[in-house]
């Protein structure tokens, strides 16, 4: 009360409008003003006809390069050896060469897209909006994932293969199509947590690291799909791959 | 004569006249208050803002993926509208149309390559958008919801391919189709309902043909539109692209 009656800001009869109170901050218009947006035509709109003319472009002359795929038609006595699924389900085609169809084919997906939906529910910082990776701890962390998640596939990929859960507990699909899978993969992100731990990071640093795990798993098990396995879906380099396996 | 003629191939012949002007309200915008109002008025740009941020049309920040998603999906319906003159889901007649497509039919091959290309491009570059949002930050608040959105049609657009890829009814479809289905059959209690729900018999045949068809062309292109203007609306409600300028509005929120 007292600073308003000293008048610092003496209100001036001629004026329709007066100084009412000073706050700290910087303006609601700093760095977002009028100056930081353009008009969005020409500008964006240029990019949108150029982005979807390189498309078109794109498109035609791969469509003139390679056609559509046709096979023979259809035969339910005879399956093609390797049967593949669509190049982008193959990573699940992938997993159910691994573990139990329903944790497969049901639990890991529908638990995927649940756990994506949450993100932002989880992660509702506002620190890092519009930063790449959120910040360069975020950077090695995700390179670190990425690496570790790596690493490790290949690894169970080629034991799966060569030694065989199924053959080692041969009597239980309990243990191989659910106990050991689970604890795999539990197992494994259990501890990709905990390095990630280590660097001290944020809620939204933890999030990259883990998500750059699952975009890692997503694209290597696809890749081991559909590069890596010939006949009966078994293990082989590209170059060995059986005629028509693959799926395009 | 000649004068005359180029009288009539001037360009100003073509936009002076009532029927051009009564579509095209505006000039070519060269000033900004015209720039304005081509943004505001034209139904198709209107969809976007007047102005945008510089920093929302850095390549480097979005890739343009977002669009050029929607941008395929446009593709697929134009080309995919254009194989339905040719398709007849009917297990006797769906793989000789094709072939048909690929002998008779002019730019047959052309067409049904896009249609095909298009989709296996869409899948990668939704997914891509898909992970460009996430690292950089862009679905928090108060893009959550959006997020979810883009999730489902991350989901949609799997599920659209993977409904066009029996419709040749070739060995490589039948084949990729009966292994899926059999996986949802595995599942304990309801796996084998499903499975006849989306089959429509014990095995991929005709009904499942018919079913896949009215799917892939009627029921999820409809839900994809639905679920794309509401991702677009939510674009502009929730203040256009995300920006590091956000940033600074938690530190004066925090500062209060």
């Amino acid at each position: 009360m007292k600073a308003e009656n000293r008048e610092v800001f003496p209100r001036d009869p001629s004026k329709t409008y007066g100084l009412m109170a000073l706050v700290k901050g910087t303006s609601p218009q700093v760095e977002k003003g009028m100056e930081d947006t353009v008009m969005s035509w020409p500008h964006l709109i240029i990019l949108e006809v150029l982005a979807a003319l390189g498309t078109t472009v794109l498109l035609l002359f791969w469509s003139l390069a390679a056609s559509a795929p046709m096979r023979a038609p259809v035969n339910p006595e005879i399956s093609d050896n390797p049967a593949k699924a669509a190049w982008y389900f193959l990573n699940l085609q992938e997993i159910l060469l691994h573990m139990n169809p329903v944790l497969a084919g049901l639990i890991i997906p529908a638990l995927v897209i649940i756990a994506l939906m949450a993100i932002p529910y989880i992660d509702r910082s506002k620190k890092d909006i519009g930063v790449w990776f959120a910040s360069k701890k975020g950077r090695s962390i995700a390179l670190w994932s990425a690496v570790y998640t790596a690493v490790w596939l290949i690894a169970l990929i080629i034991f799966d293969e060569f030694v065989r859960v199924r053959s080692l507990v041969a009597e239980s699909e309990l243990m191989a199509g659910w106990v050991i899978p689970i604890l795999v993969i539990g197992g494994l992100s259990t501890l990709l947590y905990v390095i990630i731990r280590r660097w001290c990071p944020t809620t939204r640093e933890v999030m990259v690291g883990l998500f750059t795990a699952f975009v890692v798993s997503y694209f290597l098990l696809i890749i081991s799909a559909l590069f890596f396995r010939g006949y009966g879906l078994h293990l082989t380099w590209p170059w060995d791959l059986p005629p028509g396996a693959l799926p395009f | 004569m000649s004068n005359r003629m180029s009288n009539v191939l001037n360009k100003q012949s073509i936009t002076r006249n009532r029927v051009w002007r009564s579509i095209f309200r505006h000039g070519y915008p060269h000033d900004e208050e015209t720039q304005s109002r081509v943004m505001a008025d034209n139904l198709l740009l209107h969809i976007h803002p007047v102005k945008v941020k510089k920093h929302s049309l850095k390549i480097t920040y979005t890739w343009g993926l977002g669009f050029i998603s929607f941008f395929l999906f446009v593709v697929l319906a134009a080309t995919g509208a254009w194989l339905m003159f040719f398709y007849v889901p009917s297990v006797d007649r769906a793989y000789a149309d094709i072939q048909a497509l690929e002998t008779t039919v002019a730019f047959g091959i052309l067409i049904r390559s896009m249609h095909r290309w298009a989709a296996h491009l869409m899948v990668l570059t939704v997914f891509l958008h898909l992970c460009r949002v996430f690292y950089t930050g862009s679905y928090k608040h108060p893009r959550e919801f959006n997020w979810v959105v883009g999730v489902m049609l991350w989901v949609v657009t799997l599920l659209l391919s993977f409904t066009g890829y029996l419709l040749p009814w070739d060995q490589l479809s039948y084949w990729a189709v009966t292994v899926s289905t059999n996986i949802a059959g595995s599942f304990p209690f309801i796996g084998e309902k499903i499975r006849i729900l989306m089959l429509g018999g014990a095995e991929a045949g005709q009904e499942a043909l018919v079913r896949f068809y009215a799917l892939h062309i009627a029921v999820l292109p409809l839900v994809m539109t639905v679920l794309i203007g509401v991702h677009f609306w939510r674009i502009r409600k929730d203040g256009g692209l995300s920006s590091k300028a956000e940033q600074e509005e938690e530190h004066l929120e925090t500062a209060k």
